[in-house]
């Protein structure tokens, strides 16, 4: 098995720091190619049987980037279709999926109705990058069940969003028969359990990498951007904001990794790692544009991406008042 | 499997290299920093501790741990809050425990095997603050500067005369304190003004010390005296060992906000010291004071986070009591602190393993007292708010305790983490200057 620095390394080689949101397309087959689909995925089904300690390197590099292609989603997709082992098409979609198809789980959630005759109707958000998706993994009120979107009753809608590093899309349901069940209502708790957990660490690593990478940025502005004749680097006030926005990452690093390598932390413990994340991020974010001035404004310069980025990550599978206010009563309960 | 990981991350800076350009408040909270210069960005994978691959390794830990434990649970006492309500209370309780310590040998993990209960390891001493952090036994404060200051300038540096007569000592409970803040040297600690002269075999010491850590019951006392003004102002000190039974050592204790007495001042007229109680060579006692001040590895951290983690107990507490239980703003407000001090804990425990493996980074230990101190502060903060008037009435305080309950008393006493031990601010110019590598300030400022 390879080392997780190799993984770090590859990524890193693979997609170099200096050229921000990579195309989409070109990235998802480089993606493919080296197999990241399939780190989590058991070595028996074709995968790499990695440990949550690879996706999350993957997902931190990732974020370094503000990768625009939707890796989180499409793991979070396979290991649904992977941990289905009841799912009579499983072989042949793990098979497909593996090939580069993209299947993933939303990110926000659905309000979805059933009728009297099984049909399904209303809308699931949170669909990244809708317009590569064969299938979405949704959870339907009868348990989860892969939708293709070329099914009767299914349309796919884009909603734009502030962060230009990703696209967004409802998938519409009308009257759908769901065919492709991969839970039962006994199975979906678990699965959603399980799901839930991965995303959040997964979106905590693309947080801190991506709050990584805009420090960097700005301090490398700082050095340079000259006033009152020295860089403005140099000025102490300035200075303790930058160690601020360190201390919050770094702290923030550390309790993502320990969870991550925590197996049996709870839902809530893991979203604890995102929402600390999520904030350091903002954090970050919300100061880098004030330290770069003027030039943070203008949408030629980098900077708004991560601000984007930040505050969309914040609202994805659970905002911070939603799990702290969770946390808080668990805390209030032990 | 660690040092070849290690190596990615350049060189070990020394810690000269850190305290000429920062003159730190050593009082009992610091930190030191031994670390490293970051080649890689923050975020990056950080090498896991081999603890957990070696399973020799890590069943001999778990053995020691269970050992540890059996021997809390059998003598670790209950009722050390009552028992230290007042000053002399304290000092006996820990005076007790400490004794207790010693003879079971977990006082003194850190010194060499010559010594009973010495040659622990660092991953060995972890063991053994978890486990004294989770019994929730007293901390020792009374004989920290004896056991780590102390114990690493005499080690280090000391002659092996010193070392004979004084180590012993330290654990039949010999105190020491130590004297090297100054009215006007605090975060410029180099600037020390106390002066010693040489005198045939004395030297003739006058001067001022201040926020000496529990001075009041010392008996001896690490001293940073001034021998000469020639030159840069780190080459004229030197390093005394003071006796503070001394004629003309005055020591007044220093009356906090929140009503302890946790430091003191030193007044020197005249004391006169024995030119072999000097450590090292004249003017040469920067060098020395550089082994005092390396002494704690992180374990103090480690400690005290999982200690506030137990106390987020008390929190709750005042949830339930004021009937908060289903108050929604309350809740996050309780969930952001339970994430901030486990966070706090994941840091401190990184850390030590960081140090463990040596790869720690410069600016580590930094990051860690930031975070420590700012959680204790909102720990308290939130104490605070939601005890409401209650807490404005003066409750009895409980000395040698950072999570009391006494949330008025609790929230000034955090003020001492953010402040001694290298100030906040201290500490963001190390992360910014040595960890992220922005331009230090020009020299020679002149107002």
């Amino acid at each position: 098995m390879i080392a997780l620095n190799e993984l770090t390394d590859a990524a890193q080689k693979a997609f170099p720091a200096s050229s921000l949101s990579p195309s989409r397309d070109e990235s998802w087959g480089l993606a493919a190619e080296m197999g990241w689909l399939m780190v989590r995925l058991p070595e028996e089904d074709g995968g790499l049987g990695f440990r949550r300690e690879a996706s999350t390197a993957l997902h931190l590099e990732m974020g370094r980037v503000l990768s625009a292609m939707p890796l989180i989603p499409a793991q979070l997709g396979l290991q649904a279709i992977a941990a289905s082992e009841d799912f009579a098409e499983r072989e042949d979609w793990l098979e497909r999926l593996a090939g580069g198809e993209y299947a993933p789980m939303p990110m926000l959630g659905a309000k979805l109705t059933r009728a009297s005759d099984g049909t399904v109707s209303g809308t699931i958000s949170g669909v990244f990058e809708g317009d590569m998706a064969v299938a979405v993994v949704a959870q339907l009120p009868g348990g989860y069940a892969l939708v293709p979107l070329d099914a009767p009753g299914v349309s796919l809608l884009e909603r734009p969003i502030w962060d230009p590093s990703r696209r967004l899309f409802d998938v519409v349901l009308d009257g759908f028969t769901p065919a492709l069940i991969l839970t039962d209502a006994a199975g979906t708790k678990a699965l959603h359990d399980r799901l839930s957990g991965e995303a959040q660490l997964a979106l905590a690593a693309d947080c801190i990498g991506a709050a990584g990478a805009a420090l960097d940025m700005t301090i490398e502005y700082m050095k340079i951007r000259r006033q009152f004749d020295r860089p403005i680097a140099l000025f102490q006030a300035l200075k303790h904001r930058a160690a601020d926005m360190k201390t919050r990452i770094v702290v923030a690093e550390a309790l993502l990794w320990k969870r991550v390598r925590d197996e049996s932390a709870s839902v809530t413990e893991l979203a604890a790692a995102k929402v600390l994340a999520a904030e350091a991020f903002r954090f970050v974010t919300e100061d880098m544009v004030q330290l770069h001035g003027g030039i943070g404004l203008t949408d030629e310069h980098p900077c708004h991406l991560f601000l984007k980025r930040a505050l969309l990550n914040l609202q994805l599978c659970g905002n911070a008042d939603l799990w702290n206010e969770r946390i808080g009563r668990k805390a209030l309960q032990a | 499997m660690a040092a070849p990981q290690g190596a990615r991350y350049g060189k070990v800076a020394r810690n000269e290299d850190i305290l000429r350009v920062w003159g730190i408040i050593p009082q009992n909270l610091y930190l030191p920093f031994v670390p490293i210069s970051p080649q890689r960005p923050a975020s990056v994978w950080t090498p896991r501790n081999p603890i957990g691959t070696d399973r020799s390794m890590t069943n001999d830990l778990e053995a020691l741990r269970r050992e540890v434990r059996s021997f809390l649970a059998a003598e670790a006492p209950t009722d050390w809050r009552d028992a230290s309500r007042t000053q002399d209370d304290f000092v006996r309780t820990q005076r007790d425990w400490f004794g207790k310590l010693v003879r079971a040998g977990y006082a003194i993990p850190h010194w060499p095997a010559e010594f009973p209960g010495g040659g622990r390891s660092l991953a060995e001493q972890k063991v053994i603050y978890e486990e004294l952090a989770g019994a929730d036994c007293p901390r020792l404060l009374l004989s920290f500067v004896s056991t780590y200051h102390a114990f690493a300038t005499l080690h280090e540096c000391g002659s092996a005369e010193q070392k004979a007569r004084y180590l012993p000592k330290i654990l039949e409970g010999e105190t020491w304190c130590q004297g090297f803040s100054e009215p006007g040297a605090g975060s410029d600690l180099a600037a020390i003004k106390t002066r010693a002269e040489r005198k045939g075999d004395v030297y003739v010491v006058n001067g001022q010390k201040v926020w000496s850590t529990m001075a009041q019951f010392a008996d001896k006392c690490l001293l940073l005296a001034r021998t000469s003004s020639d030159g840069v102002k780190q080459a004229g000190i030197t390093y005394l060992l003071m006796d503070m039974k001394a004629p003309g050592v005055t020591v007044r204790p220093i009356h906090q906000i929140q009503g302890d007495e946790e430091f003191a001042e030193i007044f020197l007229d005249n004391v006169e010291i024995p030119v072999s109680e000097r450590v090292g060579e004249e003017g040469k006692g920067w060098a020395v004071a550089q082994a005092t001040l390396a002494s704690e590895r992180g374990l103090t951290l480690m400690e005290l986070s999982y200690r506030m983690r137990g106390a987020l107990g008390r929190v709750a507490k005042l949830i339930r009591e004021h009937g908060h239980e289903d108050d929604r703003g309350v809740l996050r407000d309780f969930g952001v602190l339970v994430t901030q001090v486990d966070a706090v804990c994941a840091i401190a425990d990184q850390f030590l393993d960081n140090r463990i493996n040596g790869i720690e980074r410069m600016g580590d230990a930094s990051i860690v007292k930031n975070a420590y101190s700012r959680a204790l502060r909102a720990y308290s903060a939130l104490g605070l708010r939601l005890g409401g008037m209650d807490e404005q009435y003066v409750a009895p305080i409980t000395f040698g305790d950072l999570n009391t309950g006494n949330w008025m008393a609790d929230f000034m006493n955090s003020y001492a983490w953010t402040i001694a031990g290298g100030s906040e601010e201290v500490q963001r110019n190390i992360i910014a200057e040595r960890m992220l590598d922005m331009p230090r300030e020009p020299k020679g400022w002149v107002l």
